[in-house]
């Protein structure tokens, strides 16, 4: 009875709240915000202003810069939905480095008085973050990891539908299975790797009293393209603060140097995609073979999906460096692409890689499972084994190409 | 000689024929083999060219049920690793990433008998949960400096420095490789593009030499395992597993239908006069019209 006690009194808005706003880690690259940076800002900015109509309150979007000559991207962030840029200018954040970074945003983070410059009612009692986004990417990812372990506060990952919404939980430990209303609390969606399934994670704090702790901020990575950015508004206001991160150790990764590689295959060029799935397992060898015949008759580069990448199969060296290799999965862990054709073979069509390749012109694709979710995505579905079609879809290529060249000389 | 340390873990094995899915596309647990994950693995072999190259000696630590063992014991057979690390309590389970790296920091601080450990490594992300988060959190209490994506490294052992290479690739942007320096010790998760290449005849003969005996202790690697629960890591309970996790899973559903505005037409190739329309458009498309 004494303990449920303890408890409701957590429960209600209070005004006195430790954790406001939605802090948005913005990641830009030779002078340029990353595209993944805005979508953040554009969700960000859809989720608080539901919110602050919700609950009636005035907590920001907060976008959080760091770099040697990051002033001049801040107005850029404001039009794209942000109501305040906290930057540091510093030699030393040049580049991203994940010691230094992690120090500097944590020192943001859990900066009160800086918040005075963005929400004065609310500073005087402000701890850190509600919430804080990040981009699942080779920053992003760690980076958030390495914010969130010092801040002792949950991250979700890899996260692609957020919803802000009150909660009843009854949990083993959080709430000593009572049933506990729960504010103000963000839902975060996750894909599974196996693209079938969407997890939701919440990051909560212990309400049982036997181990009572606050978890804030709610921080998640989010997979590029999974959101929108808002509309770019020139109009719109922000406030811009700058903010001296105290170093005082020399961070310890020294950059040495930094060389831009080729992309080897630039998939944005490419007229038509031909992408290959699981489905190719009865006889990985010759399916990759008839795959690579097919594709070169149309000038076509050659696609996977993300499981392929992850060499399930035994195929020969040539073969496996060739194709089985992470830069060529077409989908939220590779690349986005719209050519003009994308030819789907023997792939079921998870929704990382429809988010991939959802925007190509017309889609055609080969599959026995007439009920695999890449058929409503298909403007043609042949229904066939890919070891009989491909072969009857090559002899005709060649015979109409044929006929054509005959028709033209 | 370096003290290496590696942290790995035990997975379902996504090969063709070991992994099973149910009808809705879903893995199939119960029925999948679980074996040293293929990015932990990568892991080993970093381990591995560091023995072989500079001399080290190498600890192996995994959180997870007894099962784990498995894993350790593949790893020994990749490395020749001296020393095998379970932890392994259920207060442990239901742990989320920082639950998870509050064990790990703990089981590296023990890696021979709380010795300084120059550098541990671990895979890029694992294949079943795909976070990627664990490795920079445990770092991170460690007080290691993190280095992620690393596709190939040196180590100038008198400066007790290390020279990486890193991939950094941003949506949309070009892919940059970066050349870092970095006193150590330091925590790396490997790119899965790493390959351990021995250059000398001699780095070729060691690796050799290693590899048998790695097999060879693999046998009885039992001798060579150490298993910790909480109490034995100095671990307080309320910082691990579900009591000390921020997160939890909410809720699980199968992921809608994206909407879609194609009208899809179904094409039966038995008839093969039915793929010319196909292939009419398909070569329109080629050509350029």
């Amino acid at each position: 009875m004494k303990m449920s006690n303890s408890i409701n009194q957590e429960i209600g808005t209070r005004r006195d709240e430790k954790y406001r706003h939605i802090y948005v880690v913005i990641e830009h690259f030779e002078g340029q915000v990353v595209p993944v940076s805005l979508e953040m800002l554009g969700e960000a900015r859809r989720l608080m202003d539901d919110f602050n109509q919700k609950y009636q309150l005035r907590e920001k979007v907060v976008a959080v810069l760091l770099g040697s000559d990051v002033r001049k991207l801040c107005d850029e962030l404001v039009t794209y939905g942000a109501d305040a840029v906290i930057y540091a200018n510093h030699d030393e954040l040049k580049y991203p480095r994940n010691d230094i970074d992690t120090r500097v945003i944590v020192q943001i983070a859990m900066d009160a008085k800086i918040t005075k410059e963005i929400e004065p009612e609310y500073a005087g009692t402000f701890v850190k973050p509600r919430y804080m986004f990040f981009a699942a990417d080779n920053i992003g990812r760690h980076l958030s990891s390495t914010v969130l372990a010092d801040l002792e506060s949950g991250l979700a990952s890899d996260i692609n539908k957020l919803v802000i919404s009150d909660l009843d939980i009854r949990h083993e430990h959080k709430t000593k299975g009572q049933t506990v209303r729960y504010e103000k609390i963000l839902e975060m969606y996750r894909p599974d790797f196996s693209g079938f399934l969407w997890t939701t994670i919440l990051c909560l704090d212990n309400k049982n009293p036997e181990i009572q702790r606050e978890y804030h901020p709610q921080g998640c990575s989010i997979i590029p393209g999974a959101f929108k950015p808002i509309d770019k508004d020139d109009s719109r206001d922000g406030t811009v603060v700058e903010y001296s991160p105290k170093i005082d150790q020399e961070p310890k990764i020294k950059i040495i140097k930094r060389s831009v590689i080729e992309k080897t295959i630039d998939y944005e060029t490419c007229k038509i995609v031909v992408s290959m799935g699981r489905g190719i397992k009865d006889n990985p060898e010759q399916n990759i073979k008839l795959i690579e015949e097919f594709a070169e008759l149309l000038g076509a580069e050659i696609g996977i999906t993300l499981p392929l990448s992850k060499k399930p199969y035994q195929v020969s060296q040539s073969m496996d460096s060739k194709y089985m290799s992470p830069d060529r999965v077409i989908g939220t862990s590779g690349s986005k692409i719209s050519p003009t054709l994308y030819v789907a073979i023997g792939l079921s069509g998870a929704v990382q890689h429809i988010a991939g390749m959802k925007e190509s012109e017309i889609v055609i694709s080969i599959n026995i499972d007439e009920n695999s979710p890449i058929v409503d995505e298909s403007d043609i579905f042949i229904k066939g084994r890919m070891e009989d079609v491909i072969p009857k879809l090559v002899e005709k290529i060649k015979d109409q190409m044929q006929a054509i060249s005959v028709r033209s000389t | 000689m370096l003290n290496v340390g590696v942290i790995i873990k035990l997975e379902p094995d996504f090969s063709e024929g070991n992994v099973s899915y149910n009808s809705d596309g879903t893995l199939n647990r119960a029925e999948t083999k679980n074996i040293l994950g293929p990015h932990s693995a990568i892991a080993c072999n970093a381990a591995f060219y560091c023995k072989v190259k500079y001399g080290a000696r190498i600890s192996i630590g995994t959180m997870g049920p007894p099962i784990a063992e498995s894993a350790l014991k593949q790893a020994q057979v990749l490395t020749d690793a001296e020393e095998l690390n379970l932890y392994s309590d259920r207060l442990f389970a239901g742990a989320d990433t920082l639950a998870t790296a509050e064990v790990l920091k703990n089981g590296v601080e023990k890696m021979f008998g709380a010795d300084k450990m120059d550098i541990v490594f671990s895979g890029h992300r694992a294949s079943d949960g795909e976070t990627g988060q664990t490795g920079p959190q445990t770092a991170w209490k460690l007080g290691y400096t993190f280095l992620g994506n690393v596709m190939d490294f040196d180590i100038d052992l008198d400066r007790k420095v290390i020279v990486a290479k890193r991939l950094i690739s941003l949506q949309g942007m070009d892919t940059i490789i970066e050349e870092i320096e970095c006193p150590l010790p330091v925590f790396i998760t490997i790119d899965p593009s790493y390959k351990s290449a021995f250059s000398t005849v001699s780095q070729r003969l060691g690796a050799n030499k290693y590899s048998k005996q790695g097999r060879k202790k693999s046998e009885n690697y039992a001798q060579f395992l150490k298993t910790y629960d909480s109490q034995k890591l100095d671990l307080d309970p309320k910082l691990v597993g579900l009591p000390g996790s921020p997160t939890i899973v909410y809720r699980v559903e199968r992921i809608p239908r994206a909407k879609t505005n194609r009208k899809t037409a179904i094409i039966d190739p038995s008839n093969p006069d039915n793929l010319t329309p196909v292939v009419t458009k398909i070569i329109e498309i080629a050509r350029g019209k």
